[in-house]
């Protein structure tokens, strides 16, 4: 019991401390690509510090609470991944529930956004869920075809069938590992599919009005969704981590991996993604969960 | 630069913050606008030191005024300044929001900014060079440090005065003012 | 009180109601309320029992009125939502023309609703299932204009429908000699599998008729949008869902597990399965392209009972007790998005997704209504709809079917999509000037409202509550019973802990908001002082609502069409041709008659004649 309150307490604390450490990382490895210095790692955190610092400007309750909503969400999303052993509510519905935990993200910005009444925030919005709906195909594919494999919807046991060395990524999953990595830009929003939050061409989108204390926890939100949609594919193709140590060397991997993408990378319009993400990343997982049906 | 001294993050974590986290907005007035993308890239790369561009007023805590000031581009400035969050520092940049620099006689430009909206600094010269925004974003350091940036609490304190100015050049605002207190005598 | 004095009472309720609407109209109201406020109350007490009435016999054969606990979940939800419904009509239909008719055929609906899930023979069953029909289809023309036919639509299908129920029930009534459905359901296994698949087709084009199963669903995107809201959400909460009643009765109660499992090599419920998995994808789709609310709402509704009907006819206990736990979910949200949109058609005179806008500073608790509601269709955690959802997919995935959980699973992206549309356009962005005067709706359109999102979000946290009732149902049916707690489900295979998942998420909740309250104190800002590159935008021209999702609608909007109805309304014409022609006959020239006469007397004797010479 007490173990479990301790655990609930300290797996946010520590994506928090990843997710935030990851961003920096991710500012220098773009800088060093870029032939630039770039910030210090933890450049980041002192950017928290001063948002929360700021003054904030608020539309309305919708506008405080949809940006909250989305913390939340991201929040207790963390509380149901295993991290290298670290998983307090596990038990309570499995990947089903992930799969809509996820979803109060992307909804409580969206809301939020909504209320702040700018139309390149809509715009961004509208590019966000269309977005979501290109890679959540292959993302579903992929997540039914491990369901199907290990023939359970619970996290916990697709991460023990994976114990010694039987990693989905090196299993007839495969295809699906592959597909589900083609389209983390897409998740994490990073180029070339940083079109919802496109600076240049919509200053931002959805986060044009946040100032202060509201940009502080849009960017705590981004941090942890990095932190959680890599540590779920660590779970689900690279089997997990049998202490937390060697799950963030995993991580890490595939983070640093992700950043070169983001690097060399120009922007897709909206249709070019939606395209691309309908066509190689569905055949692939497509592909992949008929090889699971055939073979089981 | 202090950056790494924790004994002053802990002391006057606010101070700190503002400073090595100076989010500038992009927003070009004028002609100086093209001294920013060497600044922000890999010739001097102003991210080392915190500095970068962002998108909205919302987000930003640094304006750089760049270049000559037209009557209608004034407009503009305003209204992004008043969005932008407290605290908020402003920098002038080359010689025409100065005195008028080169557009000294010229009828439909902006002489002295500061009488539009307060401005904590000035970088001189036509065209400055980039590595004179990094004297001045050090020199808003000092200042931030010995709490005499502070043109955003002369803006709240003597906003009638402002808005009489501006209200001189513009003729009348069409948005309401930010400020209902502040009195118009200097 | 007896099951048939309980219809009766809601009969003569509904007449009474139109006899005292000639007197006045304030009692009519007022009556009208009562009586179906006043029949909730039997029903509820009818909780848990085996009630069985013969209160007529007709040609020698009993018609029975009969509850089971299937009947009694249907019941309620019946009554609830159509008395939720008639008090939302006191404000919306004010000042309308024939209301005495309305509330008449608003309650005969009623009655007609629960006579059919009150029913236990098929001559019962028939009559008020007719009942309900006919003035269904007079109050979707209520309107007049394109609503005549948007009804006409409606009830030549529902005929149509009808027709293969009278068929079947004529095929029944001679090989098995009885329509009572305990006879009828001793008489299944007995007979022959091709009869059975025979009786069941039957029976189940008339019930996806009426539940809008592709390629049946054609007359409800018209119906719903064209129907008075009140109405509308009767239609989409329960009306549409006698239609699933029907299916469980006849693949469930008639026929049994057994058999439906093993028809036709276990094809049938894998057909049926695949049906409604395609009702899921297409209509979600086609949602999205919709500029009317309601219009959207209906497509929705559609795809809806998509997962309703997916999880009975998956075939298993995790399967059926979703299905029908979705059809009593749908039936809370889906009526309490038609009341809302309603509310707001009420207060400003549209529904048109790209005119509104901004309604949230005018209207909050209707928003915070309809932001339950619309959280409830996506399938949020903590609202009802998850949990149903959960229970679908875990079903599919368990099931070994991957290809149906996937559609499930992506059309609930599209659910998103189109939703967020949805309360984005109407109640986000700005306001415009014009509704610059609206005000919030008023106290008998907010009640019903609010009832219905508590009840979304209460059986969202604690689904256990009706989740015990639907598995005494599906124990009934032979399904294995699942191990059901107040807080979920608790089985070996995976637990869903709603009550953990609400303490995580509302503790997260104030944790954030905590660290909300840490930063520094906020401003309140207008709603037009926002970011325009620099320049001051006045109100009422910076809104963002017209084609919102123009990319995507762009790339998908070719491979929408409606087909069928297309094909439908084609075939409707070449009918419409034909009997053109056919009618040309009738010339009304007496000589034209004497000569078809003679030729048909001539073409007989020729006949005659033939016979005897060869």
């Amino acid at each position: 019991m007490v173990i479990n309150i301790l655990e609930i307490i300290i797996s946010p604390v520590l994506a928090f401390i990843i997710g935030i450490f990851f961003m920096g990382l991710f500012r220098k490895i773009t800088a060093r690509l870029h032939w630039r210095y770039g910030p210090p790692v933890i450049q980041p955190f002192l950017d928290l510090i001063k948002l929360f610092h700021q003054q904030g400007f608020s539309h309305g309750p919708v506008f405080d609470l949809g940006i909250i909503m989305a913390l939340a969400g991201s929040i207790v999303l963390i509380l149901f991944i295993p991290f290298g052993g670290i998983c307090p509510i596990s038990n309570s519905g499995g990947l089903l529930v992930i799969i809509y935990i996820m979803l109060f993200a992307p909804l409580g910005i969206a809301l939020s956004g909504g209320e702040a009444a700018n139309p390149n925030i809509s715009i961004g919005i509208s590019r966000k869920l269309i977005l979501a709906l290109g890679y959540e195909v292959s993302f579903l594919l992929a997540l039914l075809a491990l369901m199907t494999y290990y023939n359970t919807i619970s996290l916990v046991d697709i991460v023990e069938a994976q114990d010694n060395y039987k990693w989905a990524l090196f299993s007839p999953l495969a295809l699906s590992g592959i597909a589900y990595f083609i389209i983390m830009p897409a998740m994490l929003g990073i180029r070339p599919f940083d079109i919802a939050g496109a600076p240049q061409e919509i200053s931002t989108g959805p986060a044009i009005e946040y100032g202060g204390k509201y940009l502080g926890l849009f960017n705590i939100w981004h941090a942890l969704s990095m932190f959680v949609y890599i540590a779920l594919f660590v779970d689900l193709f690279l089997g997990g981590g049998s202490n937390p140590l060697t799950f963030f060397i995993k991580m890490l991997v595939v983070f640093i991996l992700l950043t070169f993408i983001h690097g060399v990378f120009p922007r897709f319009r909206i249709e070019q993604a939606i395209k691309y993400l309908w066509k190689w990343p569905v055949i692939i997982s497509l592909s992949g969960l008929i090889l699971i049906t055939v073979i089981r | 630069m202090d950056r790494n001294d924790i004994k002053k993050w802990f002391k006057s974590p606010d101070k700190m913050g503002d400073k090595y986290s100076l989010w500038a907005i992009y927003f070009c007035t004028g002609c100086g606008i093209i001294e920013i993308p060497p600044v922000i890239t890999a010739r001097w790369d102003a991210e080392r030191f915190g500095v970068i561009p962002v998108a909205t007023p919302r987000q930003s805590n640094l304006f750089l005024i760049t270049g000559y000031v037209s009557v209608k581009t004034l407009r503009a400035i305003i209204r992004t300044y008043e969005q932008m969050p407290e605290p908020k520092y402003t920098v002038g940049f080359g010689s025409c929001p100065i005195n008028g620099g080169m557009y000294w006689d010229s009828y439909n430009t902006i002489k002295h900014l500061d009488k539009y909206i307060p401005i904590d600094g000035w970088i001189a010269g036509c065209m400055p060079r980039p590595e004179a925004i990094f004297v001045a974003v050090t020199h808003l350091w000092t200042l931030i440090d010995q709490g005499k940036a502070k043109a955003y609490v002369k803006y709240r304190e003597k906003y009638g005065l402002y808005r009489k100015n501006q209200e001189m050049a513009l003729g009348k605002l069409d948005w309401p003012p930010l400020y209902t207190t502040g009195g118009g005598n200097d | 009180m007896n099951l048939a004095q309980l219809i009766l009472i809601s009969l003569c309720g509904a007449f009474l109601t139109y006899l005292l609407g000639k007197a006045s109209s304030r009692i009519r109201d007022t009556f009208a309320v009562f009586i179906s406020l006043l029949l909730i109350i039997p029903l509820f007490c009818l909780y848990g029992k085996n009630e069985e009435i013969t209160y007529y016999s007709f040609l020698g054969l009993p018609l029975i009125l009969k509850i089971t606990p299937l009947s009694w979940l249907f019941a309620i939800a019946v009554q609830t939502i159509t008395s939720l419904s008639v008090i939302f009509s006191l404000s919306y239909m004010k000042g309308k023309e024939r209301l005495d008719f309305y509330y008449l055929m608003l309650l005969l609906v009623n009655t007609g609703m629960l006579g059919i899930v009150l029913s236990a023979d098929l001559i019962s069953f028939y009559i008020f299932w007719e009942i309900m029909s006919w003035s269904t289809f007079l109050l979707i023309s209520y309107n007049r204009g394109p609503a005549l036919h948007a009804g006409m639509k409606y009830i030549v299908m529902s005929i149509i429908g009808s027709a293969s129920m009278i068929i079947g029930i004529l095929s029944l009534y001679v090989n098995c000699g009885s329509l009572d459905f305990v006879q009828i359901a001793s008489f299944i296994p007995r007979t022959s599998s091709g009869y059975t698949l025979f009786i069941l087709i039957l029976f189940c084009i008339t019930f996806g008729i009426k539940n809008a199963i592709a390629p049946f669903h054609t007359w409800l995107p018209d119906a719903h949008s064209e129907a008075p809201s009140p109405f509308s959400a009767v239609l989409s909460g329960v009306l549409i869902k006698m239609g699933t009643y029907g299916f469980i009765l006849f693949m469930y109660t008639i026929a049994g597990l057994n058999i439906i499992i093993n028809i036709g090599g276990g094809s049938f419920h894998y057909l049926i399965s695949i049906l409604a998995a395609i009702t899921i994808i297409f209509p979600t789709f086609i949602a999205v392209l919709q500029d009317d609310a309601k219009r959207l709402l209906a497509w929705s509704s559609i795809a809806q009972v998509g997962y309703i009907i997916l999880g009975i006819a998956i075939g298993t206990g995790l399967g059926f007790v979703g299905g029908v736990f979705h059809f009593f979910n749908h039936a809370a949200f889906k009526a309490l998005l038609f009341l809302s949109v309603g509310a707001v058609e009420y207060r400003t005179g549209t529904r048109d997704l790209n005119s509104l806008g901004g309604l949230i500073k005018k209207m909050p608790i209707t928003f915070f209504c309809a932001l339950i509601g619309v959280f409830g269709l996506i399938g949020m955690p903590l609202t009802n709809g998850f949990v149903s959802k959960w229970l679908i997919y875990k079903a599919l995935i368990l099931g070994e079917h991957p290809f149906l959980a996937f559609i499930a699973l992506f059309g609930t992206w599209g659910t998103i999509i189109y939703s967020y549309k949805l309360i984005h356009n109407i109640f986000l962005g700005q306001l415009p000037e014009k509704f610059s005067n609206v005000r919030k709706a008023p106290v008998t359109m907010r009640i019903p409202v609010i009832f219905l999102s508590l009840v979304v979000v209460v059986f969202g946290i604690l689904p256990g509550i009706p989740l015990k009732i639907i598995d005494t149902i599906s124990a009934s049916f032979g399904f294995q019973p699942q191990d059901i707690q107040i807080w979920g489900i608790a089985s070996e295979t995976g637990v869903l802990n709603m009550v953990n998942i609400f303490a995580a998420i509302f503790a997260a909740l104030i944790f954030v908001w905590l660290l909300f309250l840490m930063g520094r104190k906020k401003i309140n800002i207008a709603q037009d002082d926002s970011y325009a590159a620099g320049a001051y935008v006045p109100k009422d021209k910076y809104n963002y609502t017209v084609d919102f999702y123009k990319p995507l609608s762009g790339m998908i909007k070719p491979y929408l069409r409606d087909f069928v109805d297309d094909f439908y309304l084609w075939l409707a014409d070449v009918i419409r041709t034909f009997s053109d022609k056919t009618r040309k006959i009738y010339c009304g020239d007496l000589g034209y008659y004497i000569s078809y006469i003679v030729l048909f007397l001539a073409v007989l004797i020729v006949l005659k004649m033939g016979l005897k010479i060869w």
